[in-house]
């Protein structure tokens, strides 16, 4: 099977320092792909390339297709238009006319059908966070951009919105990359497990996606052990 | 639980919505009262501060003779066709100088540079230039709303989210998109704080350019009473100030509530 994306030699140089440097990976139709790392390394300039937010400075991203899929972002923070009431938060980019009930059922496939008139102000985070999904889904995607939008949330919410995620992710078959600090995040919900440390993609681990409590459990302790190991670039700098 | 229910019908009873509303005129009645009673007991010189009633009584007789009405709508007039020019020329330049970057370094020292002179000052100028007709006043009050329309309509599109137009651009909003649903609504709150305080600017403008020089418009008017003595006129155009006051006021707050219902609803998750 082609790559959806292949992100090769990509690298991101603001001002004089050096963002990213050689990262080197792809992602496959239909795939949940899950970057984890240390702050600072690199997750969400990699993010925003792909979405074509910014040009990369070196390197090249391959689209299938020779085209940007249609793509969505969810950002770390749920940047919701405060003006707009939930309906038209979820439709505000679309242009069609039938987008009035593709909304609603967006609202409704996130549990917000009662909340069509309400202003983001009057949601709990938890609430929030759905809405942006429902604005993500809408128009049916083909690549979910996941930027640490659980961060925010607690506990509980997190486990019910990860689930959810992939609940709606399984039956939409969208290839989706998720970006987390969450090594057990990473692992419960992933198919591959992207590594990023100093600029750079460093360890690739399949995921424990359905898997019992002990395979998440390992595969977290895996990727935790990379993720704290001392940074050799660093060292030798 | 039955005391918390009986509570609730007591404050959402009729007579409590009432009073709430009457709250703000209690003051201004108790004044006027006050002052009728001060100059009917002779503690005021009626010949020097005439009562209410007098005030109220030469308001009759002017409107009567037609010359009140003439006076507030030539004011009026000067005041609306001066806030539109202004209003939209602020309104234009701060919103080129927030989007563009040419607009703002050519045009953004020079706007500050005239910003910092008091518009008032410019009077006798524009008395020279432009004598004492119409163009005079209504330029001074374009040049008095401008500058607050301008600056808030400036910073408002200059403080918009850099996270919000991100978002808008990486769900594919083209400029003018961009410019509708995210920069133009998140600038207008601050946009009608500009408005409400060019409404006033406004009045102030008209009527210190009317009292200096005209032939007509209430500042005029309370300029020819003060030449007379006519003290009744004098008070009469000042009540008249406090209610076009108010009426900028409630102009404010209704597009206020029209236009920023989303901030209104905002609870305590904001
Ligand atoms: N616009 C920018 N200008 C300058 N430096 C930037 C910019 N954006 C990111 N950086 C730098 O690039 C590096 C990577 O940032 P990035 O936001 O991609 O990290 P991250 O892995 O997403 O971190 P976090 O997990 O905290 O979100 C950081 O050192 C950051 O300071
Ligand atoms: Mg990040």
């Amino acid at each position: 099977m082609n790559p959806l994306i292949s992100l090769n030699n990509l690298g991101k140089i603001y001002g004089d320092k050096t963002a990213l440097h050689d990262v080197n990976f792809s992602i496959y139709p239909g795939e949940f792909v899950a970057l984890v790392g240390m702050s600072g390394g690199g997750k969400s300039t990699i993010l925003r390339l792909i979405a074509q937010l910014e040009q990369p400075s070196s390197g090249k991203i391959a689209y299938a297709g020779s085209r940007l899929p249609v793509t969505r972002v969810m950002f770390q923070n749920d940047r919701l238009l405060p003006w707009m009431t939930a309906l038209q938060n979820v439709s505000f980019h679309a242009h069609a006319a039938a987008t009035q009930k593709q909304a609603q059922s967006a609202l409704n496939s996130v549990g917000l059908s009662e909340f069509a008139d309400s202003f983001p102000s009057q949601l709990s985070g938890g609430q929030k966070q759905r809405l942006a999904l429902a604005r993500a889904l809408m128009a049916n995607p083909e690549l979910l951009l996941l930027d640490e939008p659980l961060g925010a949330l607690d506990a509980l919410t997190r486990r019910n919105m990860q689930q959810f995620i992939r609940q709606i992710v399984d039956e939409k078959h969208l290839t989706t990359m998720l970006i987390t600090h969450d090594v057990d995040e990473a692992a419960r919900m992933a198919d591959r497990i992207i590594v990023v440390k100093s600029g750079t993609n460093v360890y690739e681990v399949a995921g424990a996606k359905d898997g019992s409590p002990e395979e998440v459990a390992d595969v977290a302790q895996s990727v935790l052990a990379v993720i704290l190991q001392p940074d050799e670039s660093a060292v030798r700098a | 639980m039955e005391n918390v229910t009986t509570l609730r019908e007591t404050r959402n009873s009729g007579i409590h919505i009432n009073w709430h509303r009457l709250l703000p005129w209690v003051i201004p009645v108790v004044l006027i009262i006050l002052w009728q009673v001060a100059v009917t007991a002779g503690w005021l010189d009626s010949q020097l501060i005439p009562s209410p009633l007098s005030v109220l009584e030469d308001g009759v007789t002017l409107w009567q003779t037609g010359e009140l009405e003439k006076n507030v709508s030539i004011s009026l007039f000067r005041a609306t066709v001066g806030f539109a020019i202004g209003g939209s020329l602020g309104f234009v330049l701060g919103l080129m100088n927030g989007l563009s970057k040419v607009a703002r370094g050519l045009t953004d020292t020079t706007i500050q540079m005239f910003r910092n002179i008091p518009h008032l000052s410019l009077i006798p100028l524009v008395i020279i230039l432009l004598g004492i007709g119409e163009s005079a006043k209504i330029s001074l009050v374009c040049v008095g709303v401008l500058f607050p329309i301008y600056i808030n309509t400036y910073s408002g599109i200059r403080g918009i989210d850099p996270e919000l137009m991100e978002m808008g651009r990486a769900y594919g909003l083209n400029r003018r998109q961009l410019f509708s649903k995210i920069v133009f609504p998140g600038a207008l709150p601050t946009i009608l704080v500009g408005v409400r305080y060019a409404l006033g600017v406004m009045w102030t403008t008209l009527i210190v350019a009317e009292t200096i020089s005209s032939n007509s418009g209430i500042g005029y008017m309370a300029s020819n009473a003060q030449e007379f003595m006519d003290m009744d006129t004098v008070l009469l155009c000042i009540v008249i100030y406090a209610l076009l006051g108010k009426l900028s006021d409630i102009i404010a707050k209704t597009l206020e509530s029209l236009c920023l219902e989303w901030q209104e609803k905002g609870g305590a998750n904001q």
